[in-house]
């Protein structure tokens, strides 16, 4: 065992004073230690601490004491006391067999009954010993994968797992969508529930789910073993479900709060804030430059990534939730911003990044703009001037003016970007489209210089690129100027560095900006003026439509929580998380339906939505990740069949509470909260016991147990309980069993049924269906036994 | 908050003082009794084996209590009086009667579990001289014998415990309840020491 100090608490105040004053120390406390020892002897957490109080001089918290009905037993009791106490053994068996069954009589004779109720989960992964081979980052030691759900889980859980923190998928995307959580919602078959969940966090699925770069997939843990899950596919059958069911979807509010808003442009960033707003109830008026809503969504995105109905159908939806669309108005021209800020109560400014950079090159007054010649792409249908383009830049606006190029038919089109195939911000996808459809992407170039001759394009000067960050990440490209290359070319587009749209702003009007960009409090989206509010490229720079999306809700919150409206509380499922088996082990994930290169056009979709069996098979193929551990204590089952109660230093908190609401009892307890005793009253009248099946009778964690407690009157069951332990990540109460059980006669018919009752609901892993075989036949075993 | 410079250990009989610490010679904190028992002092009778509380190999008296060594703190054993393998024999009586019984009934084949269960079975005989089968069974049930010597050493601690005509180890089996079990001759698969009985072919 690697060093730590060691401290001999004199009571549990003085233990709690210290670890509260020592806050910047890694500090664990020891009760008997046989479950810490060993976490710390195999290096299991990389947490190791620097100090260990130990708790076994305190000589008082040393007892088993009855007052009347009430037994309370001294957090520092070891358990081969309470196994061997006569008077427990006589009113509260169920604990004396509890206490009974732990380890071995060498173990019990140290170990105590509140380091008992806190440790460890004994999952191989999670105790991995760090000395052979290194220990597993596991989701519940904070890392970002559950190694039982596809490994080895005979041990594990039967009825699913519990959520640790958020998931890697969850943290990567921009709005934060809870992927699982809707992914567990459509293996259920639940669209409509699993909709709502994505509307928490974006309210254009339909529209995120075609253009997203999806970057979650990339940190799907499945990208470890096999491939990622298809997110993006399911997203989009979700989407588009939300669009055929618009009205349910985008209801006006039930109520008006006589508040108003304007949001300033209509893409990305301000439809959601328009969402989230309007559901509130107030008034919301969207103001755009353009004739259509949805910004780049419409002008930018190329047709056959995004059909603009999709656009024109949400915005219609919107309409009739009440947004209004205000279109044809450009701020600083037909209404000035300070005008807006007068008429409405909140200004949101979404402006996004539509101006066209000054690369500074010689001849850039003869390239063209990238976004531009998106935006009129129409007109140049059908026209084959451009024979050899060449396209500047190596981000998704780029691939999307290539592949354009292209389509409207290009003889040749060259892409060329500073960064290298790895570096490049455009979305790997995207890139193997271009690539597919024939452009040529050259990495790690600079623009140098036009080569022209009069207002004739020749080609384009390139510079080798060396570096594209400089060491603080930054971008600030460093060029090998004795390398150049010539493309030859008749047109070139420049599609990089777009800059914010800041053009409303005019003299009078201030507001702080941030390298060209409106500066926003991080999180609330507040600009420097009071109830100004923007998001979008505006205040990014160009980026994903997803984190447009985010920036929108975000001041969406914010604006609300100036109004007095609290964000309502996102979807929480109760219970224990759950996978598919069988879909779990699922190596490859559906591929999207996309046309042929050759049946490929400017208009029509590349790709289709799949079908709902695809999407079904799909969503079966997400891990749901989380802990999928049990609870290794044979007191805590028994204790809240007792109803007992944990008194801690601080306060009292009831078992059932201490046990199953977090994944980890100790996590109920702040940091300087110590268990000092446990207490209950002597259920009268009731029979009880504590069942334990394990491999070997000694030594072994139960596989399954089952703490019972119930009371026959008549030759009727008037009342029971049971709690079944070692099959989920908590301690569970087999309700179910319960109900079938009370106001019966016991009988074998009686024992069959509550058995069934007693697995309703379980979620088995690859390896552990036999648990579900040993659950029944405890509680037929306890029926059976009933007098 | 007490923190500990100077430890105070009776083993068998003879009184130890550490200091603790990360100095030369210095327990630190983090020792465990086995380790200081076998490399500290060499009272290499204890085993190191499992090293996690489930063998027994390493099992002491600590103030009366059999406990795994390996799963108790030196620092924590401050003021205790621990008696190992080494400490059970008598200068002027001789072996423990449990050592005796050992030799007797050839309770051990390698040897290697043996100390860890004679102080577990003497920790039972101090509080219960004369213990049932069953309880000494349970107190075993944390040491472990690869070699199958549990026949044997329960025939001594039973022969000793006065238990001359238990049952000195019964087949547990699985209640199964299904409806058409397998049968099993059991006259042909029993153990010749299964039952305690002196078989036709055996030594004794």
């Amino acid at each position: 065992m690697k060093h730590f100090e060691y401290m001999q608490a004199e009571s549990f105040a003085d233990a709690a004073a210290t670890l509260k004053e020592n806050t910047d120390h890694r500090i664990s406390v020891m009760a008997g230690g046989t479950d810490l020892l060993g976490a710390l002897k195999e290096d299991i957490l990389e947490d190791y601490p620097e100090t260990v109080i130990g708790l076994k001089g305190i000589k008082e918290a040393d007892y088993i004491e009855f007052s009347g009905d009430t037994v309370e037993i001294g957090a520092m009791t070891r358990l081969s006391a309470i196994a061997s106490s006569d008077e427990i053994a006589a009113r509260a068996p169920i604990l004396a067999e509890a206490a009974y069954s732990v380890a071995t009589p060498i173990i019990r004779n140290v170990a105590t009954i509140g380091g008992n109720v806190c440790q460890d989960v004994r999952c191989w992964f999670y105790r991995y010993p760090h000395q052979i081979g290194e220990r597993f980052d596991c989701m519940r030691k904070g890392g970002n994968e559950c190694y039982a759900i596809r490994g080895d889980n005979r041990y594990h859980s039967i009825f699913g797992g519990m959520k640790t923190h958020a998931t890697p998928c969850e943290v990567e995307c921009p709005a934060a969508t809870d992927i699982p959580a809707y992914m567990e919602r459509m293996r259920a078959g639940d669209i409509h529930a699993a909709a709502r969940i994505i509307m928490e966090a974006n309210p254009i699925p339909m529209i995120t789910s075609r253009v997203c770069a999806h970057t979650c997939q990339e940190k799907c843990n499945r990208n470890n073993t096999d491939e990622s899950v298809a997110i993006h596919l399911v997203e989009r059958r979700i989407g588009d479900y939300i669009l055929e069911h618009a009205e349910e979807f985008y209801a006006p509010p039930t109520a008006e709060t006589g508040k108003s808003a304007a949001l300033v442009g209509s893409g990305p960033a301000g439809l959601a804030a328009a969402y989230y707003l309007r559901s509130a109830g107030h008034s919301v008026t969207v103001i755009d430059s353009q004739e259509e809503p949805g910004g780049m969504l419409t002008y930018a995105i190329p047709s056959y990534r995004l059909p603009k109905h999709y656009v024109k159908d949400l915005a219609d939806a919107y309409r009739k939730m009440g947004v209004k669309f205000m279109m044809n108005t450009t701020i600083g021209k037909d209404i000035s911003a300070e005008e807006l800020e007068k008429r409405y109560d909140k200004v949101f400014l979404a402006t996004g990044a539509w101006q066209r950079p000054v690369l500074g090159f010689d001849g850039e007054e003869f390239t063209e703009f990238g976004l531009q010649f998106l935006k009129e792409v129409k007109q140049w249908v059908g026209k084959k001037e451009r024979q050899n383009v060449l396209v500047v830049g190596g981000g998704n606006v780029a691939m999307d003016v290539a592949v354009t190029a292209k389509r409207l038919g290009a003889k040749s089109v060259t892409l060329a970007c500073l960064e290298g195939k790895l570096e490049m911000p455009a979305s790997a996808e995207e890139v193997a489209r271009a690539v597919e459809e024939g452009v040529t992407v050259m990495n790690g170039f600079g623009v140098s210089r036009l080569l022209y001759d009069g207002e004739k394009i020749n080609g384009m000067e390139l510079v080798t690129c060396v570096s594209v960050f400089d060491q603080n990440g930054r971008f600030n490209p460093t060029y090998d100027h004795d390398s150049k290359t010539v493309v030859e070319a008749d047109s070139v587009l420049v599609a990089a560095g777009q800059k914010a749209d800041l053009s409303f702003i005019e003299e009078k009007y201030s507001i702080a900006l941030n390298r060209g960009l409106i500066k926003v409090d991080e999180g609330t989206q507040k600009t420097s003026r009071s109830g100004v509010f923007a998001g979008g490229d505006a205040t990014t720079g160009p980026a994903t439509v997803i984190k447009a999306v985010r920036t929108g809700r975000l001041a969406a919150e914010a604006i609300n929580r100036e109004f007095g409206i609290e964000t309502p509380k996102r979807f929480s499922k109760p219970g224990f998380i759950t996978y598919d088996t069988e879909g779990a082990q699922n190596g490859t994930a559906v591929r999207e339906r996309e046309l042929p290169a050759a049946e490929r056009s400017l208009e029509k979709e590349d790709s289709f939505t799949i079908g709902g069996e695809e999407c079904l098979t799909e969503a079966k193929r997400c891990m749901n990740c989380g802990c999928y551990s049990v609870n290794a204590s044979d007191i805590s089952p028994a204790l809240i069949a007792l109803d007992a109660e944990i008194v801690t230093t601080k306060r009292t908190i009831g078992a059932d509470a201490f046990f199953t609401t977090k994944l980890e009892a100790r996590d109920m307890l702040d940091r300087d909260e110590l268990v000092v005793s446990i207490r209950f009253s002597v259920p009268s009248g009731f029979k009880m016991g504590y069942k334990k099946f394990r491999v070997r009778n000694a030594i072994d964690f139960a596989i399954v147990s089952l703490a019972y407690l119930y009371k026959v009157e008549a030759g009727k069951i008037t009342d029971a309980k049971l709690v079944l332990g070692g099959v989920a990540p908590t301690p569970i109460r087999a309700k179910e069993a319960e109900s079938a059980m009370i106001g019966q006669a016991p009988s074998a018919e009686l024992a069959g049924k509550a058995a069934e009752s007693a697995i309703e609901g379980a979620a088995v892993m690859k390896d552990n269906a036999y648990k579900v075989q040993i659950v029944r036949a405890l509680v037929k075993q306890m029926v059976a036994a009933m007098r | 908050m007490i923190k500990k410079d100077c430890i105070v250990l009776s083993i068998n009989g003879r009184k130890f003082k550490f200091s603790v610490g990360t100095g030369f010679g210095d327990v630190s904190p983090s020792e465990t009794l086995t380790h200081t028992l076998r490399r500290r002092l060499g009272y290499t009778g204890s085993k190191e084996s499992c090293d996690a509380g489930a063998c027994g190999c390493c099992a002491v008296i600590a103030d009366g209590e059999a406990i795994a060594s390996c799963m108790a703190l030196t620092v924590e054993m401050d003021g205790k009086s621990i008696t190992t393998i080494e400490g059970l024999e008598d200068p002027i009586e001789g072996l423990d009667p449990i050592q005796q019984a050992f030799i007797d009934e050839y309770s051990f084949q390698c040897g290697y579990c043996t100390p860890g269960i004679i102080m577990v079975a003497k920790a039972l005989f101090m509080s219960n001289p004369h213990p049932t089968a069953n309880e000494i069974s349970e107190a075993l049930s944390g040491n472990y014998c690869r070699c199958i010597s549990q026949y044997t050493v329960l025939r001594a601690l039973n022969k000793l415990a006065g238990n001359e005509n238990a049952e000195l180890a019964t087949f547990t089996r699985a209640s199964d309840e299904v409806e058409d079990p397998i049968p099993v001759r059991q006259e042909l698969y029993l153990s010749p020491y299964a039952n305690g009985h002196v078989c036709a072919h055996s030594l004794d």
